[in-house]
């Protein structure tokens, strides 16, 4: 009853689905079963309300047969159940599997057409690449095959990256130059442009030059990629300075080519630690807070 | 000399000020305008003081109180208009001397002043106790020219927001531009500074902060400043805005701000400045006088670096990121410039403009050896030869740079530095590139006085004036105790005998009493027989610039067994000296040659003469007299001196010699030096531009591949592939040095079509292509830059087809590939702006150069958007240098107005001054005087016209009276174009005669010429100039022979050969001799004309002119006031009644008619006095006395204003205010 009422709650939960079509097929294929049962065993008619029941009762059997096997093959780490899940869970819910067989063979069974399934969510095959493989011979057959090769096969699709020197140097710089060109020109075709010609003013557009209200901001400050620039080197360099000095140790103390050129320009001096946790006490004029009027300044 | 012997400094006014209020109350950024007043606190030190003279300019001023009284002043400032009125004269020479006069006649350190206010009588009256008085002036200014700069960004926001800031600027004694003051070096007094200021800005200014209130609305604060170290007003500052505040690290007492958004490139930039700071404490073991120290960077900077008490006021465009390497040493450089200055002119102040030197001198050499220790030895002594050489260049080309001139009261007439067309005696009258060699002149002077006395005893003598100074500066009120705060030649001289005990008396009477430097020849010849080295050393004095040197000098002979130093006596006659060699010609094949540094090396021998031991010669080594040596040797003895004397100088000048002399071994011995990593990289670079030069002239016989190609593949390209740069990483900076310089050099080179070779055209696109800075943690903006000067570098003329119109087309194949690259960097510059716009600047130099070349049509429209005002100042620069430069190549007026338009005009004054200086230098025509090919004459070009003079000289009369400076730069521009006499363009003037000369000008051509140009000559020398003048008049552009070339001014020969031989050679020019001897040419000259044409007219315009002026002057004689500029001897002065001020000393310019008629003026100005004193009252309606008589002029012809020209100059005044005041 407990999975009934799952199932149940579950169905209405998703009442506008397209599920919904799906349980209700299901649920008319147990009732056929169920009244062909009924039929097998000499009833002529039965209640609404009996078939009705016997098929809840069906549906539980059933659901606790999947939800039980399904726990066994989890149990042993696996994914999908076996046959072995399904005769041990017969054998545990009390059924003696061995009668199965004749079960089904019995002569007078009725043989229920499949019932019409409507729209199956099929979840499109993948496109298949290769052939599938086959099981290795240590696996069983009714193992569950290998999924589609395109979900392990890897296949490089790069080439060999030309590490020749020069020609990636070439390659670079001649990137590099088709996109400054591409772009200056776009800028040229969609501003205000200079010639330098008259007869042709469309050779060798120059962008006209715009006059800024604070013209030493842009000449001074680093762009944003020279900044960028900067940060990958420093960190990149600080990598190696590290490296290096793991690698040589304390053997070299100081360096007299980089001595000479630190104090030919030095040119970042690192403020000593002491000296930056004194700055929290400094006391410079510009740093006081200002005052307030005094009220005797008033005429 | 004629120094001033007594020791104190006596004050040239009758009182002493102690102490001076500044107050601004109100700066409005939006109207440009500022309120506030002063209060100087005087003491008298004479019984009846009465009037108080004070400087100021363009202030307004509402009240002047003296003690609570409210006093009567008068507001008159000469130099606003130096000459009256529609002058027809429009010479040069007029011009200066009326300048000067004007200046002379408010120049504080005379005692003069633009304000003069009367003491109420109250207080004179009083009697004989010696009250203080203090003197209070509410004073406003409205959109000032000069003085203040506001610097207002045209953006939405609050002032703050926008970046608005202002700022105190000035060359020299400026600061009554900005308040009322005593605007003198020499007048110190402690100071109370108070400016009230939007909340949102900082008030930076000199001395200590000591508090920040806020006005009763808490929209605006006070800032309360205290100077208590006397201080003088020129040194006083101001710098207000939106700024960001950085304290010092390292020194907390030291502050540094900059405007928004700057604060990581101040961070960076300020991080050594305490490095200089405990250099300059070190060696002249003395504090920083100040208790605090405060940089301002501030945008559109009048100067890069000027500094007051206590602080210093910087460009913004001095700060840089860590990845810039090219401005790091100079930023530095300024910061150490700008503290040398702190200790010498600021805090010690200068007595006279004639002791400017010694603090220019003094704060100069200590910053030198400032530069010695942080950027060595041979940095050092290259920077010391390259000041050398440009003073030496200076002065031979413009005469003499005078250090100390002394202007002795007796003798007006003594005008020490006749050679220019500007006067020394003030520093608003000087040329600012006169100025800078001054500059250049004092610290090299220095540096000469320490290699006789020594490092130590200069450094004590430094010591010992701070610590006097030091010692004056804490008493308090004792204000006769502050004048030791100010150094005057004397008392420097007298330290230095002091702590030596040396005589350095010769040295002063050679180089600072005396202008001109030293020129040399040298040559040798080697005794085999006597093992002698006859060495012969000649001098040139008699050329402009130069002067006779007697005393010893230093040679150094680098022989096979070792350096010698020989010290050689020049004398009057001697000019061969004989050096005995130290070793014998027969060389010791194993032995290693000793030099001079103790090094031992080996050399190959093989080159040398095999009968001399000599290896080279150096003359003057050390530097030690202010010379040019034009020494000859062999090109083997250039070539071992470059490869093996370790002196930087002595391997420049190697370099510099090895120019002539193209040869297989010069080529080896410079592609020697150029790999050489351990030489000098500056060595190194000028070693590049000789080799390009070499090859150049070895072009037919050149092996191998062009020059420094493959040198610099092996340097800077890859192993593996040859033609590709290595990426950037510049660790090494001499490196990178000289890869920025080697493709400029390689692109001098030029094929045996004159062409630059195919392959380095190519080779230099190729690093282009592959510059690759990605891995860089340095920009290489420099580098491009200076890639592009290469690609500028290969341009050759056009092979054009006359007339041909330049398209698209028909462009030369490799042509249009530098112009691809041109464009793409400087479109890519627009989006990703380098530092300082240094592509931009590279780009807009080759895109001249291309239209100059005739590649592309030359347009100037490109470089008049880059120049308008919104771009970056370098930017804007190399626009108007390409400017300047088509209006010179395509003769173009309509440029010509529009450059000086801009440079009236311009928001920037550092733009302004650029203009002109550029002009000057690169001027559109030029005088007639110059020895240039006949046909570039000023006759010739179109431009040369009426309309330009007029605007020329409004400009320099009216236009620039803000900015002394700029005035100056007009000056200057106006001489480059049409010389010290009236420019010949200008049509005569309208009087009887020149009906007669036009006729003349027809009779003279064929017959009398060769008559004028052979007689005068012969008799009297000045009649070159004579000549010129009267060529000038008769249309000089018809005949373009050479003696119309000598336009000069009448009695002001040029100095010519002629004349200074005449001069006792060597020794200074007495005083007065020239004069009478120019009044005599000058006569001699006029007489000599007459008789030579044979006709009654004076062709002399000057002298007619003058005598029409002159009874105009007498005719008026009872209505105007006289001039300055004639001021009457002192004989006549000592009558006058104004015993409390000294009367000035207006020099006797040199102009025929002060000459002639001075004795004349004598009698008037005498006769005026006295009219004046019964008209005492009229004064006050001087103003609309004038105006009436402008109207009247206006209404009158051209005659009239001409004689009135001259009885209106400058110092209407001046008379107008002496005698007013006199009782």
């Amino acid at each position: 009853p407990a999975s009934y009422a799952l199932a149940n709650g579950h169905g209405g939960k998703a009442a506008t689905s397209p599920a919904e079509n799906y349980h209700l097929a299901r649920r008319r294929t147990l009732q056929v079963v169920v009244s062909a049962l009924l039929t097998e065993c000499g009833f002529d008619s039965a209640e609404k309300a009996a078939v009705e029941t016997l098929t809840e009762m069906m549906q539980s059997y059933i659901t606790e047969i999947g939800r039980c096997a399904k726990a066994y093959c989890e149990h042993t780490a696996r994914s999908i159940p076996t046959l072995s899940d399904a005769v041990v869970t017969l054998i545990e819910m009390g059924f003696k599997a061995d009668t199965l067989p004749l079960y089904a063979k019995r002569s007078q069974r009725m043989v229920i057409t499949a019932p019409p399934v409507t729209n199956p969510p099929v979840t499109p095959k993948a496109l298949s690449a290769g052939q599938k493989r086959t099981h290795p011979a240590h696996i069983p057959c009714h193992f569950p095959e290998f999924p589609d090769p395109h979900t392990y096969i890897k296949t490089p699709t790069f080439r060999e990256p030309v590490s020749d020197y020069q020609v990636v140097r070439e390659k670079a710089a001649s990137q590099r130059r088709d996109v400054e060109r591409a772009l200056t020109r776009f800028m040229a075709k969609t501003g205000e442009t200079e010639s330098l010609f008259k007869d042709d003013i469309t050779a060798f557009p120059l962008i006209a030059a715009q006059p800024s209200t604070i013209p030493y901001l842009s000449a001074l400050l680093p762009s944003e990629l020279e900044l960028q620039t900067l940060e990958e080197t420093d960190s990149s360099e600080q990598d190696d300075q590290t490296d290096g000095e793991n690698a040589v140790g304390n053997m070299i103390s100081d360096d007299p080519g980089a001595d000479k050129e630190n104090a030919m320009l030095p040119l970042s001096a690192v403020v000593p630690a002491a000296k930056a946790s004194e700055d929290n006490v400094i006391d410079n004029p510009y740093l006081r807070p200002v005052k307030k009027p005094k009220v005797r300044r008033k005429k | 000399m004629n120094r001033k012997k007594d020791k104190g400094f006596e004050s040239p006014r009758p009182f002493k000020l102690t102490h001076q209020v500044v107050c601004i109350n109100n700066i409005n950024f939006q109207r440009k305008s500022v309120i506030g007043f002063v209060e100087l606190t005087i003491f008298p030190t004479v019984v009846n003081l009465n009037r108080i003279k004070l400087n100021s300019k363009q202030c307004r001023i509402y009240r002047v109180r003296v003690n609570e009284l409210e006093a009567p002043f008068i507001y008159n400032d000469p130099t606003l208009e130096v000459c009256h009125h529609e002058s027809k004269q429009r010479n040069l020479n007029y011009f200066s001397s009326a300048y000067t006069a004007a200046v002379s006649a408010v120049d504080p350190d005379a005692g003069h002043g633009e304000l003069v206010i009367k003491v109420p009588s109250e207080l004179w009256k009083q009697g004989d106790d010696l009250k203080v008085l203090k003197v209070y002036i509410e004073f406003s200014l409205d959109q000032p020219k000069g003085g203040l700069h506001f610097v207002v960004p045209d953006v939405e926001g609050s002032m703050a927001e926008r970046g608005a800031h202002v700022f105190s600027f000035g060359y020299q004694n400026s600061t009554r531009f900005w308040f009322p003051c005593v605007d003198s070096y020499s007048e110190l007094c402690t100071w109370k500074l108070e400016f009230t200021v939007d909340a949102s800005m900082v008030a930076v200014s000199c001395g200590d902060l000591v508090e920040t209130i806020y006005t009763h609305d808490m929209r605006k604060k006070t800032f309360h400043y205290v100077l208590p170290i006397p201080t003088a007003a020129p040194n006083i500052s101001l710098a207000v805005g939106p700024f960001e505040i950085l304290v010092d690290p390292y020194m907390h007492e030291v502050t540094h701000f900059c405007l928004p958004q700057l604060l990581p490139l101040l961070k960076h930039s300020m991080s050594y400045l305490h490095e200089i700071f405990e250099f300059y404490e070190e060696i002249l073991t003395c504090r920083y006088p100040y208790a605090c120290f405060k940089t301002v960077f501030v945008d559109e900077a009048y100067v890069q670096v000027s500094s007051y008490a206590s602080m210093s006021i910087f460009s913004t465009n001095l700060l840089h990121s860590a990845m810039i390497i090219d401005q790091t040493p100079l930023t530095r450089r300024c910061l150490a410039q700008a503290l040398a200055q702190q200790f010498f002119g600021c805090f010690i102040s200068r007595m006279s403009w004639a002791d400017e030197w010694v603090l220019k001198g003094i704060s100069g050499y200590i910053y030198g050896l400032y530069l010695k220790k942080t950027f060595g030895v041979n940095e050092y002594r290259h920077w010391i030869k390259e000041e050398l050489d440009k003073i030496v260049e200076y002065e031979l080309k413009m005469g003499g740079v005078l250090l100390h001139p002394t202007f002795s009261g007796g003798k007006e007439k003594d005008n020490p530095t006749p050679h220019l067309h500007f006067s020394i005696k003030h520093p608003h009258t000087l040329s600012w590139e006169y100025y800078k060699m001054f500059q250049c002149k004092a610290h090299l002077v220095m540096r000469l006085i320490e290699n006789r006395i020594s490092m130590e005893f200069m450094l004590q003598v430094f010591n010992k004036l701070l610590s006097l100074a030091s010692t004056a500066s804490s008493q308090k009120y004792q204000s006769h105790m502050w004048s030791q705060m100010l150094l005057s030649t004397h008392a420097f001289l007298k330290s230095i005998s002091n702590v030596s005990g040396k005589d350095i008396g010769p040295l002063i009477k050679q180089w600072v009493d005396q202008s001109a430097v030293v020129k040399f020849f040298g040559s040798f010849a080697f005794n085999r027989k006597r093992n002698v080295l006859e060495l012969e050393i000649r001098q040139d004095y008699t050329s402009s610039g130069t002067q006779k040197y007697v005393g010893p000098i230093k040679v150094t002979v680098q022989e096979l067994d070792g350096s010698f130093n020989h010290t050689l006596q020049i004398e009057e006659n001697s000019l061969k000296h004989d050096i005995p060699c130290h070793s014998k010609s027969r060389r010791n094949k194993k032995k290693k040659i000793p030099l001079m540094n103790g090094e031992e090396v080996d050399m190959d021998l093989s080159a040398m003469d095999a009968d001399s031991p000599l290896l080279w010669i150096r003359i003057d080594p050390d530097m030690s007299i202010l010379r040019k040596v034009e020494f000859e040797q062999a090109d083997f003895m250039w070539q071992y001196q470059l490869r093996y004397e370790r002196d930087v100088v002595a391997q420049e000048e190697s370099i510099s010699a090895l120019e002539k002399f193209p040869t297989a071994a010069s080529r080896l011995a410079l592609t020697d030096i150029l790999e050489q990593e351990q030489c000098f990289y500056k060595v190194r670079m000028q070693a590049c531009f000789c080799l390009a030069k070499i090859a150049n002239a070895m072009v037919s016989t050149w092996q191998g591949p062009p020059a420094m190609k493959s040198l610099f593949t092996r340097m800077f390209c890859c192993k593996s592939c040859p033609n590709i740069v290595k990426t950037n990483h510049f660790l090494s900076f001499q490196s990178y040095f000289l890869q920025k310089t080697m493709p400029v050099a390689m692109a001098l080179l030029r094929d045996v079509q004159n062409l630059c070779p195919k392959d380095v055209l190519n080779f230099i696109l190729d690093l282009i292509k592959y510059n690759d800075n990605r891995k860089n943690k340095f920009s290489d903006n420099y580098y491009r830059a200076e890639l592009i000067e290469a690609l500028t570098n290969s341009l050759t003329p056009a092979i054009s087809i006359t007339n041909e119109v330049r398209t698209v087309d028909n462009l030369n194949a490799d042509v249009r590939l530098i112009l691809e690259e041109i464009t793409r960097f400087l479109n890519m510059e627009k989006l990703l702006p380098s530092f300082r716009n240094t592509i931009t600047v590279s780009c807009l130099s080759a895109i001249r150069q291309l239209q100059k070349n005739g590649h592309i049509p030359s347009d100037a429209s490109l470089f008049k958007s880059y120049a308008k005002y919104g771009h970056f100042v370098d930017v804007r620069v190399a626009a108007l240098e390409a400017l300047v430069d088509y209006t010179r190549v395509e003769r173009s007026s309509v440029d010509l107005q529009w450059l000086l338009e801009m440079a009236q005009n311009d928001p920037a004054h550092y733009v302004r001054h650029k203009i002109l200086g550029m002009l000057c230098k690169n001027p559109p025509f030029t005088k007639t005087t110059d020895p240039a090919p006949p046909f570039t004459k000023t006759t010739d070009s179109a431009l040369c016209n009426e309309a330009l003079v007029d605007q020329l000289w409004k400009l320099m009369n009216s236009g620039t009276s803000h900015d002394w400076r700029l005035r100056c730069d007009a000056v200057n521009l106006y001489y480059a174009l049409f010389g010290l006499t009236r420019p010949s363009c200008l049509p005569l003037p309208e009087l009887g005669l020149v009906l007669n000369l036009k006729e003349k000008k027809a009779v003279l051509n064929p017959t009398i010429k060769p008559e004028l140009g052979v007689g005068p000559v012969m008799d009297t020398p000045a009649s070159i100039g004579i000549h010129g003048v009267g060529m000038s008049y008769s249309a000089v552009d018809e005949e373009p022979d050479p003696i119309s070339l000598g336009v000069c001014g009448v009695g002001q020969p040029p100095l010519s050969l002629k004349r200074k031989a005449e001069t006792p050679l060597g020794s200074p020019p007495e005083p007065g001799q020239i004069l009478q001897q120019q009044e005599d040419d000058a006569r001699g000259g006029r007489f000599k004309i007459r008789f030579n044409t044979m006709e009654d007219e004076d062709i002399d315009m000057e002298t007619v002119h003058d005598s029409q002026a002159f009874i105009h002057h007498h005719l008026n004689l009872l209505e105007r006031p006289s001039t300055p500029g004639k001021e009457p001897p002192s004989v006549e002065q000592s009558m006058l009644s104004m015993p409390a001020t000294p009367v000035p000393s207006f020099p006797k310019e040199t102009t025929p008619l002060s000459s002639k008629h001075g004795g004349e003026h004598g009698h008037h100005h005498h006769h005026h006095h006295h009219e004046h004193k019964k008209k005492k009252k009229k004064h006050k309606h001087k103003h609309k006395h004038k105006h009436k008589h402008e109207s009247k002029d206006k209404e009158k012809d051209r005659e009239r204003d001409n004689s009135q020209a001259y009885s209106n100059s400058p110092a209407s005044g001046r008379s107008l205010r002496s005698p007013s005041l006199s009782d």
